[in-house]
C-alpha cells in the first residue's frame, strides 16, 4: 500500500523514483520501490568516498594545498573559490558532505584512490555499487557527450541527455537504493564514522529529504546528488523516541528544468510516506 | 550403445534435445527413404555411412518399429516405414513453418505492433497514421489513445511497444524518434476583445482562466505549461482540467477562459490566435524502451514523423534552449 502511494507521489511530481527505507532497529522492516534498479549516484558518491577515507588509517589531520589551477571546480565550497586553500583531510571531508564541495571530494579521491573505495564497497557486501570516476571526470564527460551541441543549452535537450554517460548507471558512479541504505546502516553503526554522521547532519540543503520532515524535533542527516534530471538524497531520519530510519531516494525528472521545486520536495514526501509506514 | 549412453538418453537428456534429435533422425529417414541406399543418402547428407545407419537404428528403437528391410543387395521401406513417411514429412514441414514464423517475428514482419497516441493528436492525424504505417510495414497496427503518463506505464510493463508522447518525460530508459514541435496559440470566444488582434501575448491573458488537459495525464507537462505562462506574466485566474476537446471548447464558449491549441483545424465556433514571444509549444516524439527497436517500431516512428510534419509540426532544432542553467550549478 505504501509502495503504491509512493509511486503515485513520484508520478504526481513528474519524476521516476526509486526508494528504499529501512528501520535501523529492525532491518527486516523495509519499504522498497524499485530498490534494486541501478541508479546514478551523482554527488552521493561522496558518501562511500568518506567511508573509505575513514577506514583507510590515513592521518586525517594531514594538510594539503588545493591550487585553483588543478583542483576541481563546482558551485560550492573550495570548488567555487578563487585562491589556493590549505586544509586538513578531515576538513576537506566535512566540506565534501556539508556543501558537496567537488574540489574537496576529488582531492580526497586522489588521496584514497578509486580502487580502495571500491575495495571497501566489496568488503561491505555492496556488489552493485561502483565508483568509476571523480566529480571532475563526469563533469568533463557531460561536455564531451553533448558535442556537437553546446553546454549549457544542450542540457535542456532530452535527446542529448539520453546520450550522456554521466546519466547512464552502466557508465558512471552507480548503486541501488537498497545498497545505499546498507551503507547508511554501516555509517550509523560504526563508531569511527561519527564525523561522517556529524557532517551529514549539518548538510545545508533543506529542500529534499528534510522537507518531508518539517518537525523541529526530527533530525535528518543526508547527502544529496544532482545532475541534469537527476535528484537524489540518502540519509537517516532520527525521531526523539530513538527511532532511526535509513532512506535512499533516487529520482529522474521528466522536465529538464534546473529549478523544479516539486521534484525536490517529492524526495521528502516519499521518504515520509516510507518512514510513516515503518513507525 | 554403451551403458553410459543409455543412461544419458533416458535420464539426463533434456526434452528439447530429444525433440531436436527426433527432427534430425526424421530428416535422415526421409533422405534414406528417397534414396533407398545408405551410401547415396550419406553423401547427400554430407556425412559418413555408419552414423547415418546408427541414426536410423535409433529412430527405429525410439518408434518401436522397423522402418527399412535391409539385406546385402537392397534397402526397402517396411509397411510401417511407408505409412510413417508422410507423417514424417508433415512433422518436418511443421518445423519449417514454425521456424519461418519465428524468423518473421524476429525481423519484425509478423504479429502486431501495439502503439499509443495522445488523445489530442486529432482524428485527421490518426486517419493518416494508419496508411502511412501500412506502406512501411506488413505487421498489424493496434492503436490506443492514451495520455503520456499512462503510455509510460504501459511501455514500462510491456503492454505497449511504442508510444507517441508529449515531452517532457523521463527519457532515461527510453529511445526517442524525431522530436517535433508545434507552437501553441489560444482559442478565444469570437467576441473577446483579444480576438480582434492578429496575435496575443501571454501577459494579455491575465484575469482569464486557462483550460488545460487533466494534470494526471502528464503532470510534468502540465506544470511546465503553467511555469512558462508565469514566466511570461500570465498566472491563470483558474486552471480548468478538461479531458476532451469538446469540454475544453465548452469552457471557452462559456466565457472567462482560454484553451491552448496548436492551430491545426481549430473548432469553428471560436477563433484561434497565435501566442507572440513565448516558447509555449508541444514537443512530441515517438518513444520505445531502449534496446527494443524493431523494424515495425522504426516504421511507426517514421510514419508518425511524416504525418506530424504534414500537419505543420517542425523538427525541434532551434526551439531549444528554454532557460538553460550553467552546468557548473549541478552536482550538489
Amino acid at each position: 500500500m505504501s509502495a503504491a502511494r509512493i509511486r503515485a507521489a513520484f508520478a504526481d511530481a513528474g519524476v521516476t523514483g526509486r526508494l528504499h527505507a529501512v528501520d535501523l532497529a529492525d532491518p527486516t522492516r523495509q519499504v522498497a520501490v524499485g530498490a534494486d534498479e541501478p541508479v546514478v549516484l551523482a554527488s552521493v558518491f561522496k558518501l562511500p568516498l568518506l567511508v573509505a577515507l575513514y577506514r583507510s588509517g590515513i592521518d586525517l589531520t594531514r594538510r594539503v594545498t588545493l591550487d585553483p589551477g588543478d583542483r576541481s571546480t563546482g558551485p560550492t565550497g573550495i570548488g567555487g573559490l578563487l585562491d589556493p586553500v590549505t586544509m586538513s583531510l578531515r576538513d576537506l571531508a566535512f566540506l565534501a558532505i556539508t556543501v558537496s564541495d567537488n574540489a574537496a571530494a576529488d582531492a580526497l579521491v586522489d588521496v584514497v584512490g578509486l580502487d580502495e573505495v571500491n575495495r571497501v564497497l566489496r568488503d561491505l557486501g555492496l556488489k552493485k555499487t561502483s565508483i568509476v570516476h571523480r566529480a571532475r571526470d563526469f563533469m568533463r564527460s557531460l561536455a564531451e557527450d553533448a558535442a556537437p551541441a553546446e553546454l549549457p543549452a544542450a542540457l535542456t535537450d532530452p535527446v542529448v541527455l539520453s546520450r550522456l554517460r554521466a546519466l547512464d548507471p552502466a557508465r558512471t558512479n552507480r548503486s541501488t537504493a537498497r545498497e545505499m541504505t546498507t551503507l547508511l546502516a554501516h555509517v550509523f553503526a560504526e563508531e569511527t564514522h561519527e564525523p561522517i554522521r556529524r557532517a551529514m547532519g549539518l548538510q545545508v540543503w533543506p529542500h529534499r529529504l528534510a522537507s518531508g520532515f518539517p518537525f523541529d524535533d526530527v533530525r535528518v542527516a543526508g547527502k544529496t546528488g544532482t545532475l541534469p534530471t537527476v535528484r537524489n538524497e540518502v540519509g537517516v531520519v532520527s525521531y526523539p523516541d530513538g527511532g532511526r530510519y535509513a532512506v535512499a531516494v533516487f529520482t529522474r525528472s521528466a522536465s529538464t528544468a534546473f529549478t523544479l521545486p516539486a521534484a525536490d520536495a517529492v524526495i521528502g514526501t516519499a521518504a515520509r510516506l516510507a518512514v510513516e509506514h515503518l513507525r | 550403445m554403451s551403458k553410459s549412453n543409455i543412461a544419458r538418453t533416458t535420464i539426463c537428456e533434456p526434452l528439447s534435445s530429444l525433440l531436436v534429435d527426433l527432427l534430425r533422425h526424421l530428416r535422415y529417414f526421409l533422405v534414406v527413404a528417397e534414396e533407398l541406399h545408405f551410401g547415396r543418402a550419406a553423401v547427400r547428407l554430407h556425412m559418413s555411412q555408419p552414423p547415418l545407419s546408427q541414426s536410423i537404428q535409433r529412430l527405429e528403437r525410439e518408434l518401436g518399429v522397423r522402418l527399412f528391410d535391409r539385406d546385402a543387395r537392397r534397402v526397402a521401406l517396411t509397411d510401417a516405414g511407408r505409412q510413417l513417411l508422410p507423417e514424417a514429412r508433415d512433422v518436418l514441414a511443421g518445423e519449417d513453418r514454425l521456424r519461418g514464423l519465428a524468423e518473421r517475428f524476429r525481423r519484425g514482419e509478423a504479429g502486431a505492433l501495439r502503439a499509443g497516441v495522445p488523445p489530442d493528436l486529432g482524428g485527421r492525424a490518426v486517419a493518416a497514421l494508419l496508411p502511412a504505417f501500412r506502406r512501411r510495414s506488413p505487421v498489424e497496427l493496434k492503436l490506443r489513445e492514451i495520455g503520456t503518463a499512462e503510455q509510460l506505464r504501459a511501455l514500462a510493463d510491456r503492454t505497449l511497444d511504442v508510444g507517441v508522447l508529449r515531452l517532457p518525460f523521463d527519457v532515461s530508459w527510453l529511445s526517442l524518434g524525431e522530436v517535433l514541435t508545434s507552437p501553441l496559440g489560444v482559442l478565444l470566444r469570437p467576441d473577446h476583445p483579444l480576438a480582434a488582434a492578429p496575435d496575443v501575448r501571454l501577459a494579455d491573458l491575465n484575469g482569464l482562466g486557462l483550460v488545460l488537459f487533466p494534470r494526471a495525464a502528464a503532470p510534468a507537462l502540465h506544470d511546465e505549461v503553467l511555469t512558462t505562462c508565469a514566466r511570461h506574466g500570465y498566472t491563470p485566474a483558474e486552471v480548468h482540467q478538461a479531458g476532451t476537446a469538446e469540454f475544453a471548447l465548452g469552457l471557452v464558449l462559456a466565457g472567462g477562459a482560454v484553451a491552448l491549441h496548436d492551430g491545426v483545424s481549430p473548432p469553428a465556433d471560436v477563433v484561434w490566435r497565435p501566442l507572440r514571444g513565448t516558447s509555449l509549444l508541444w514537443r512530441t516524439a515517438p518513444a520505445w524502451p531502449r534496446g527494443r527497436r524493431t523494424p515495425a517500431v522504426t516504421a511507426f516512428a517514421d510514419a508518425v514523423a511524416e504525418v506530424l510534419v504534414a500537419q505543420g509540426m517542425r523538427p525541434a532544432e532551434g526551439t531549444l534552449p528554454r532557460y538553460p542553467r550553467p552546468a557548473a550549478e549541478y552536482l550538489s
